[in-house]
């Protein structure tokens, strides 16, 4: 039996050995700048990395390499950049291992970001330990703001519900003279923190919330929660939740006729795949965005880069355009450092301004200021998703009460 | 009050169409052919996404779809059971350890399918609107697709309760289900009924799959979240008894929208809870002996 | 020489190793720097719960999905409690709150068993998830907490004392009258009842002592987590895997399980990193052929192996 344990023991070792021995550090000859992301490739949480930010950092990657690189001026010629990509299997502790592997083992130049905003929590402090900068995509939330003095390193691209989503519904709504709300929320963060924000700023457009409830992910029947939202005859219907609950809510809701004079979605409105999904009677349902094409000419140039020639579900208003100009930031800031030192790009995003596909853009304490957003609320219009709000930025009018749902198309 | 009681009562059998026939399969597998498929889940994801690409590129009607899908995943698992599982109970001593075996084999087969279908489909979102209409009943309404996929529900239950109970096959899998030993000795051919089975319940996954991609968005990683509903609804029916999941998927379905009416936040606490009650009190299901 | 001194003389160099291999991988930290700590830590926090699960599932035939939720229970009891009390005491408190689930657990499922048992602690898991989420929202109002953060050698040391302690307890276990009851359940569980083996107790208890480990390693692991919720923490991956490990590399021994870990979630690792595209598929061929061809774990396969090579020698000589 003890002879066992020993041989156990040393074959465990042999493979510990084995592992150390296979992590030898290697270095890289300065001819590219490696880029390394923990992403969500299989798991559950694929299907949000695979329609935010991959489709982005392939184009803009693929763009600048066709550029020659990044122009850094420490080594007097432009470095093309290189991916180093792992699949963190949409598990925290996964992301968190790979994510010290990247800065430790790898000594990648830069850090790209992880997918979902519990990642971007837990993956903050591990980039900010090791002084790497980083800018992330998918996720922010309200509680970010507390966070980020502590992670000078640390910058969100992504705008959210008080930066300023909620704030600008708020007003287009009161302004139209909504009086009631039901809300209907994911229980998960993102639920809770829209909820949260709807609770405070809606009362002060004078909309009562008359219905509020969350529904835990997984959940498949969405009869009963409509049904109770038409009973309480609110103006305003939100569901805040991801493409699990939105879609099957907007079907519920045609199914059982439930016509409140604003339905408004989480992520799922934003996308392409909401239209492809309803076709014309997505009109008039409200969802969060950032930019649309007729906007400026640098809005339509990104959309032809991002979708001429690709199916519509791929289109995302809301992200896409903010992970973008993030990586706009990240390649203006290296080229006025002039160097790769995380220290110096550092300093320069936190106090230079640049500019990107939105405009002027910065980040002020750590966010991407809200006046670089050139929109926070969208609507669909003819099958486009337009910007309603704010007014400043408006592609077309906010329709306020919405069409009743039509029938949906036939094939 | 009771129209609302009846209102709710009646969702939930919409709803419990849908998860009698995400179970069926599984309780196929598991009480016949003692396989506790993991990987169920994956196949319903397979008819789901053959139901999608064929409305979206070649307009085909959902409901056509089931009769191209259902063959081809039949005989997806009945060649999986002829190779897979039969050399996993050969080297089997005993029925547990074939059980225990064949779980975490279902389990390696998950991964290699969402792989698979993660690198044909890609992982994104995919979701069609179907018959997204209501229907009205006695003033009430109700969404068609629900209605559809509660008729077909009971529809393809039938046919194969009935399939079961007087046909010669459908009699030599009763008798397999009871005692594979004595079916082996009174002349049937044991390892063909078991891999039917296997390929049966392939096929109920992907009418489930194809009825329910009318009512939900589809994903290639949405498998495990099936296959967890199949188990609680099987666990209820009795972990044998084919009716009894059919019977289990109701239950649930009521339960659930009763408690999603009172407090959504509670309604999968309240799966959970029924389930592991169930299990305590009477481990053996609803109907199982 | 007789052959006890030759016994005593072979022990002596055992134990010369195995004191060898401990002072190695305790000075390790030391002499390799950065990421061969992290990787070690993951490798032990498998290790841990995969021989954990065997010290119960392995002898008793019982197979428990629910390292999860006492993994899990670890994970929260370091995000409630860590910041508040000294991390010894945390981690204490970890496997204490999973033994007492245990207890709770084991003693409400007697009756359970093969498949039944195995269904009802994966469903336990989901409940514990489910329920700690509507707690959450509803009484809290968050979802997710942020854990203290420590250092990587810390909780090497952490996990390293843990990993050492469950070997020695269950090495005490199974060489004592309590492993032999305990096996004797595992093989004929009416017969050991006659024998006036405390059948209850024993399976009870042994699921209590296995629980507390898998507590303990969690609320090490919460701190290299940094933030966490109810599904990052109740993730079924933790019921999952120990059980693949386990058959992977063969549940007869006490080394099986040990190597299981540390080779599948090594190559997980390369996995993930070099073949990220395809990783599942990989990994997923491997566990299916293993079930396939290694009936007794790797281990059994190796001894095999040995062993005919050994009379091959026989007969040559």
């Amino acid at each position: 039996m003890k002879n066992k344990v020993f041989t156990g023991l040393i074959m465990f070792v042999v493979v510990v050995l084995l592992a150390v021995g296979f992590y030898t550090t290697n270095t890289f000859a300065k001819d590219k700048i490696v880029v390394g992301m923990a992403r969500p490739l299989s798991g559950p949480m694929a299907t949000i990395g695979d329609s935010a930010f991959k489709p982005i950092y392939d184009t803009w990657t693929d763009e600048v390499n066709a550029q020659g690189g990044i122009y850094v001026k420490e080594y007097g010629k432009k470095l093309p950049i290189e991916l180093l990509i792992y699949d963190d299997k949409g598990d925290l502790g996964t992301m968190t291992r790979l994510t010290e592997k990247l800065i430790v083992k790898d000594k990648v130049d830069f850090l790209w970001p992880s997918c979902g905003t519990a990642f971007v929590f837990a993956q903050a402090p591990i980039a900010n330990k090791h002084g790497y900068v980083l800018i992330t995509a998918e996720g922010g939330a309200t509680h970010v703001k507390d966070m980020l003095p502590s992670l000078p390193y640390v910058f969100v691209s992504l705008s959210f519900s008080d930066w300023y989503q909620i704030p600008v519904l708020a007003e287009l709504l009161g302004e139209k003279g909504a009086k009631t709300a039901y809300i209907t929320f994911r229980a998960d963060l993102f639920g809770i923190e829209y909820s949260g924000v709807a609770g405070i700023e809606f009362p002060k457009h004078g909309i009562e919330i008359i219905g509020l409830n969350s529904v835990p992910p997984e959940t498949k029947d969405f009869a009963p929660i409509i049904k109770k939202a038409k009973a309480s005859g609110a103006d305003v219907f939100c569901a805040f939740g991801y493409p699990d609950l939105v879609l099957p809510a907007t079907g519920t809701s045609m199914a059982l006729d439930y016509n409140p004079k604003a339905w408004i979605g989480g992520p799922a409105v934003n996308f392409g795949f909401y239209h492809t999904t309803f076709g014309p009677a997505a009109e008039g349902v409200l969802g969060f965005t950032t930019f649309a094409c007729s906007q400026s000419k640098a809005a339509q140039t990104l959309c032809d880069k991002l979708y001429k020639g690709k199916p519509e579900e791929i289109n995302d208003w809301w992200g896409h355009p903010l992970y973008w100009a993030g990586l706009e930031c990240w390649k203006q800031a290296i080229e006025k450092a002039g160097t790769l030192d995380q220290k110096v790009i550092r300093e320069v995003l936190a106090t230079e301004k640049f500019n990107t596909v939105l405009g002027p853009t910065w980040f002020e304490n750590g966010l991407m200021a809200k006046e670089c957003h050139t929109g926070e609320i969208g609507q669909w219009q003819k099958g486009i998703f337009e910007v309603v709000g704010p007014t400043k930025n408006a592609t077309a009018k906010f329709v306020y009460p919405k069409s009743i749902w039509p029938a949906p198309p036939k094939k | 009050m009771i129209t609302t009681f009846l209102d709710i009562v009646i969702s939930g059998l919409l709803m419990g169409g849908i998860y009698a026939l995400i179970a069926v399969g599984l309780s196929l597998q598991y009480g016949v052919a003692r396989v506790l498929n993991i990987s169920h889940g994956e196949f319903i994801m397979i008819g789901a996404f053959g139901t999608y690409i064929l409305y979206k590129t070649a307009g085909v009607n959902p409901i056509l779809t089931l009769a191209i899908c259902g063959p081809v995943l039949f005989l997806i698992g009945f060649f999986l059971y002829k190779t897979l599982f039969k050399i996993l109970l050969a080297f089997s001593d005993s029925a547990e350890i074939f059980e225990g075996k064949s779980l975490l084999a279902s389990f390696g087969l998950l991964f290699i399918i969402q792989n698979i279908a993660i690198l044909i489909w890609g992982a994104d979102i995919k979701s069609y609107s179907f018959l997204n209409i209501g229907v009205d009943l006695g003033g009430a309404l109700f969404p068609a697709n629900r209605m559809v996929t509660l008729l077909f529900a009971v529809v393809i239950s039938m046919t194969f309760y009935l399939f079961l109970a007087f046909t010669r096959m459908g009699k030599a899998i009763r008798a397999a289900a009871q005692n594979p030993r004595i079916a082996g000795l009174m002349g049937v051919n044991i390892n063909q009924v078991l891999a039917l089975c296997f390929g049966f319940g392939a096929l109920m996954a992907s009418f489930a799959g194809g009825l329910l991609s009318m009512c939900y968005p589809i994903t290639t990683t949405m498998g495990m979240e099936y296959t967890v509903i199949a188990i609680i609804v099987v666990v209820l029916g009795g972990l044998d008894s084919i009716v009894g999941s059919f019977i289990g998927g109701f239950l649930l379905g009521i339960v659930g929208s009763i408690v999603t009416y009172i407090e959504p936040g509670l309604a999968l606490v309240a799966y959970y809870a029924i389930f592991i009650i169930l299990l305590l009190v009477r481990p053996t299901g609803i109907l199982g002996k | 020489m007789d052959i006890t001194t030759l016994k005593s003389k072979k022990s002596l160099i055992w134990w010369t190793v195995i004191f060898t291999i401990f002072i190695l991988l305790i000075f390790l930290p030391f002499y390799t720097q950065g990421y061969a700590v992290v990787l070690l830590i993951s490798i032990l926090v498998y290790v841990i719960l995969t021989l954990s699960w065997v010290m119960f599932s392995g002898s008793t035939g019982y197979m428990s999905l629910a390292p999860a939720a006492f993994f899990g229970v670890g994970i929260y009891t370091s995000a409630l409690i860590g910041k508040v009390f000294p991390f010894p005491i945390t981690v204490l408190v970890g496997g204490m709150a999973s033994f007492i689930l245990a207890i709770l657990v084991g003693a409400l499922t007697l009756r359970l068993k093969g498949i039944y048992f195995a269904i009802f602690t994966f469903g336990l898991v989901m409940l514990i998830a489910y329920s700690l989420l509507f707690f959450e929202i509803q009484v809290t109002g968050t979802r997710g907490r942020f854990v203290i953060v420590m250092d990587y050698n810390t909780i090497y040391f952490y996990m390293l004392g843990i990993f050492m302690l469950l070997l020695l307890t269950t090495y005490l276990i199974k060489n004592s009258k309590y492993g032999l009851a305990l096996r004797s359940i595992g093989q004929e569980e009416d017969a050991a009842a006659h024998t006036g083996v405390n059948v209850v107790g024993v399976k009870v208890m042994t699921f209590a002592i296995s629980a507390f480990f898998m507590g303990a390693v969690g609320s090490v692991m919460a701190t290299k987590l940094t933030y966490i919720d109810p599904f990052i923490a109740f993730s079924t991956t933790y019921s999952f895997m120990p059980v693949a490990m386990a058959i992977f590399g063969g549940t007869g021994s006490l080394y099986g399980p040990i190597i299981g870990a540390a080779i599948l979630t090594y190559l997980e690792e390369i996995l993930i990193t070099k073949f990220a595209e395809v990783y599942m598929l990989i990994f997923g061929a491997i566990l299916v052929a293993a079930i396939l061809y290694l009936p007794d774990g790797l281990v059994g396969f190796i001894q095999k192996i040995w062993r005919r090579l050994m009379e091959r020698n026989h007969v040559d000589t």
